[in-house]
């Protein structure tokens, strides 16, 4: 039981990362039917940012603005550079155009700044721990869940009660009626970047801080949590991508102490057979999204 | 399997044996003049064979995998395992279970082991990979691919006992039975003869026809998930192959052999080319494998190869070493912004010989004669219920339309005549009622199937396979039908003929002009030879004189086939010049029935549809 409530709480902890992650990849799906393969760069981008920074003699805290202001500013630049040239392609033109994103983004890394790890310094209160009961509750695993909380109520509110809101809900749903309706599509593509990009930016703050380096591949990490979140949830879902990295969150923490020793280390392929298994049984993911096809 | 002897096998290959000619040419060419490394020409060979692998998959259902490498990863790592010799395995995996440190076979059988156990995964992952596809469209069929690859990294990485872990892998020397280029090339040349004859044969053909459009394909009576699953077990076999000799040629296998960097790599050589086509994929490996060597000399001895010594120029910062990804990263971008469909698009070098060379009749056949229908396999709709959440769409509607007959659905918008041409392909589930064709109660199935009962339809919003040709549209259909339907083969010349498309029978069909695509629309239905054909809104769009012709066409369509007709539109003029038999329906129920001139007549009709200009 206590062991039950401990995962639990790790596995919130992870799953929130996971959720903002997700919800990111989840926007920029709604409206145009992009898989994002490059979310995961936006985590690289800031990593480096935050490296530089913090080598130059920045405190961590202005450094976490920083990584958010990086992660909008390049996602938004992505957005110009490659997918505004894309928008409307076919699923396999999206597809490889973020993956090409990827790609090109950690190797301008690899080629200019070095293969190699380059690591900084991580907060002190990062690894503390306070305890509840029986329970060790990590200082930055509460932090987290506060912000992620936090974050998503914010993002709610955005959605349900401004315009913007109201016009990337209804782009989600059909783009081409939200335009006939004279919501801009520019603005709200953009829109979804930018918040897509503060998302990411959030996600990275914890990721950064947790793992206190980055190298080119950075962002492969994030991005698969993310991506597969948004697909165990239901893709187009927001609310299903949030539930999504839950899912996975806990699901990562339970396996790792509940397998068996010997197969502890392959934990991440145990999640992704299940994964291929919940596709099989449950091909819409968790919640599914109605979308008729005119015929 | 082949309709057309010479267009189907011989001139692919013929083709195969010129691309092969020509791919060794350009190696000799690059080793002997140029004096390259033997070992790029080796692995640009096997480079090829995976592409071609991944092209029958992505070419002909258009579904991006990221996964291929991943089977190919299993397929070298079983290979490694069966081919090494017990000797080395102590060395590496002295505990590897099922008793696999005691195996030692040729490589030969060794090959033949990794594709059986690839090809057996993929069954696997196929199933699922379908369901997913048919639920939620390709994109998270994608996703599951890219799973995929990361099981098998890590499975690769954190399984030492039958890989050797992350640093170590699996080293060996095998003896040489493959060490000449000789295997290298076999495998090289069935590949391309593979994924060409693929292409032509029936699967493939249905397959690419599902890639142009999944839904009027199934409505033609394509499952697409059995063309996607032959596809992609054919299409592991052929990586399979290919990985286990990479595998050889390296000596040695690790995680990270058959993971990221060889997925670019793969992809950006399909994609440059051309996926679609098996020519576009070997140029593709050409263009990549030249540039991706360019970029790494310049990368490492910046302009210096050119002897022009421009090593210490403002450029220096371009050419770094690595620079080899941040080009294969753009040439994935740049094409995908600039040309999506590749440098060759789905040119192919076999069917352009076939076309220059291969004898075709040129002359219009004759016309096709009529056949009177038999009076058997009525169409019964009973009692068809159904909501849209809160929206009664159709309440207790029942028609009936015999061969000998045109029957006509008219209708206000939104009076749910569409809805019921939807319910009765199968297209929409009902919530009660039955719909039956000669007795054979087809409620409930999925819409392939009750095509090829006889029950096919065309679209109100056109949607035809555009990249086949006209003619191929409709060969398409007539594949079906002779498969599925047990029909005769049908002479696709004169039913292309018959619908006045002889002209532009090589035209592809998203080149043709609304009225022409209407009529490709009838003939490639017509081509299935069915019972009854449903026509959504034949004319819309059409001016007077266009829907006038319309009657004819459609008279003639069912007259050669001897097919019943069931037509919505609203077009009065069109419906009374052409229905024997008319249903009248408002807000989801049948208000009216009758011959053209009683509902005409009548008040109630005139009232819910013509409106007030009936009245004057």
């Amino acid at each position: 039981m206590a062991e039950l409530l401990q995962n639990l709480i790790d596995g919130l902890g992870r799953g929130s990362i996971y959720a903002l992650l997700a919800l990111g990849v989840a926007v920029i799906f709604g409206v145009m039917h992009l898989l994002n393969f490059a979310h995961g760069e936006l985590i690289t981008v800031s990593g480096y940012a935050t490296f530089w920074a913090l080598s130059a003699g920045w405190s961590w805290y202005l450094v976490v603005p920083l990584i958010v202001a990086v992660s909008v500013v390049t996602s938004l630049v992505i957005e110009r550079l490659a997918f505004s040239r894309v928008r409307g392609a076919d699923d396999f033109t999206l597809l490889l155009t973020s993956f090409g994103v990827h790609f090109v983004v950690s190797a301008i890394f690899l080629l200019y700044v070095s293969a190699s790890v380059k690591t900084f310094s991580r907060p002190g209160w990062v690894t503390n721990t306070y305890a509840v009961g029986f329970l060790r509750i990590e200082v930055f695993d509460t932090v987290v869940i506060g912000v992620t909380v936090l974050a998503l109520v914010a993002t709610s509110l955005l959605l349900q009660r401004t315009m913007f809101g109201l016009a990337l809900r209804a782009a989600a749903a059909d783009f081409d009626t939200a335009r006939l309706m004279g919501v801009r599509s520019d603005s709200v593509i953009r829109g979804a970047f930018a918040l897509s990009g503060v998302l990411a930016g959030i996600a990275g703050i914890f990721w950064l801080m947790r793992a206190g380096n980055t190298v080119p591949t950075a962002g492969v990490n994030p991005m698969l949590k993310g991506v597969l979140a948004a697909l165990i949830g239901g893709l187009g879902s927001l609310r299903g991508a949030v539930l999504g990295g839950f899912v996975l969150g806990l699901a990562e923490v339970l396996l790792r102490s509940r397998l068996p020793d010997s197969l502890a280390s392959l934990t991440e392929g145990v999640v992704f057979l299940l994964i291929a298994l919940l596709f099989i049984f449950r091909p819409q993911g968790l919640i599914s999204v109605a979308h008729a096809e005119r015929v | 399997m082949f309709s057309d002897l010479r267009r189907d096998v011989v001139f692919p290959v013929l083709g195969a044996i010129v691309l092969f000619g020509l791919f060794l040419g350009a190696g000799a060419f690059y080793q002997g003049l140029l004096g390259g490394h033997e070992r790029l020409v080796t692995f640009a060979l096997i480079d090829a064979i995976i592409v071609l692998g991944i092209q029958i998959y992505v070419g002909n259902t258009g579904i991006l995998s990221f996964g291929h490498i991943g089977f190919g990863a299993i397929a070298g790592y079983a290979f490694a395992l069966s081919a090494i010799s017990p000797v080395e395995k102590i060395k590496r995996v002295a505990d590897a279970p099922f008793g696999l440190v005691d195996v030692h076979l040729d490589p030969w059988t060794s090959i033949a082991i990794a594709v059986v156990v690839v090809v057996t995964v993929a069954a696997v992952v196929g199933i699922g990979l379908a369901r997913s596809g048919a639920e939620s469209g390709a994109v998270s069929a994608t996703v599951i691919t890219l799973a995929l690859l990361f099981v098998t990294h890590e499975l690769a990485r954190n399984w030492p006992d039958m890989t050797g872990g992350d640093r170590a892998g699996l080293s060996f020397r095998i003896g040489g039975a493959l060490d000449s280029r000789v295997p290298i090339y076999i495998a090289f040349f069935g590949a391309i003869v593979v994924a060409r004859l693929f292409a032509q044969s029936r699967m493939g053909r249905l397959a690419v026809a599902a890639r142009e459009d999944n839904l009027a394909a199934r409505a033609m009576g394509v499952n697409p998930l059995v063309q996607q699953m032959v596809g992609l077990l054919l299409s592991v076999g052929v990586v399979g192959v290919g990985a286990s000799l990479r595998v050889y040629q390296k000596g040695s296998i690790l995680p990270g052999d058959f993971f990221f960097n060889l997925t670019l790599v793969t992809l950006v050589m399909l994609i440059v080319g051309g996926r679609r086509s098996v020519t576009g994929a070997l140029l593709g490996v050409g263009v990549i494998t030249a540039g991706r060597e360019l970029a790494r000399r310049l990368g490492q001895d910046g302009f210096e190869i050119f002897g022009i010594g421009l090593d210490d120029a403002p450029l220096d910062w371009i050419f770094r070493p690595n620079l080899k990804m941040v080009f294969l990263g753009s040439a994935m971008l740049g094409f995908m912004i600039w040309r999506p469909a590749g440098l060759l698009d789905d040119w192919e070098l076999d069917r352009w010989l076939h076309g220059k060379f291969g004898r075709r009749r040129t002359k219009p056949p004759v016309p096709l004669p009529m056949v009177a229908p038999g009076n058997s396999d009525a169409l019964v709709v009973r009692g068809i219920d159904v909501a849209f959440g809160g929206f009664q769409a159709l309440r207790d509607v029942s028609i009936d339309a015999g061969r000998q007959e045109v029957v006509g659905i008219i209708g206000p918008n939104g009076a749910g005549k569409t809805t019921l041409l939807n319910v009765i392909t199968g297209l929409v589930p009902v919530d009660a009622g039955t719909v039956e064709l000669g007795g054979v109660d087809l409620t409930g199935k999925q819409s392939f199937q009750i095509a090829r009962h006889g029950l096919v339809r065309t679209f109100q919003n056109l949607r035809l396979f555009g990249a086949l040709t006209v003619w191929e549209n409709v060969e398409v259909s007539a594949l079906v039908a002779q498969t599925t339907r047990d029909q005769p083969p049908l002479d696709v010349d004169a039913l292309v003929a018959a619908a006045g498309l002889w002209e532009v029978r090589d035209r592809r069909a998203r080149e043709l002009d609304y009225g022409t695509s209407r009529r490709l629309e009838l003939a490639r239905a017509a081509a299935m030879s069915p019972t009854f054909l449903l026509l959504d809104e034949p004319t819309s769009g059409m001016s007077d004189t266009e829907s006038m012709s319309m009657i004819e066409q459609v008279r003639s369509m069912a007259g050669v086939i001897g097919a019943g007709v069931v037509v919505i539109d609203h077009d009065l003029n069109f419906i009374t010049g052409i229905c024997d038999r008319i249903y009248c329906l408002d807000c989801g129920q049948v208000i009216a029935e009758g011959s053209p001139a009683e509902i005409q007549a009548n008040p109630v009709v005139q009232a819910a549809y013509m409106g007030s200009s009936a009245q004057q």
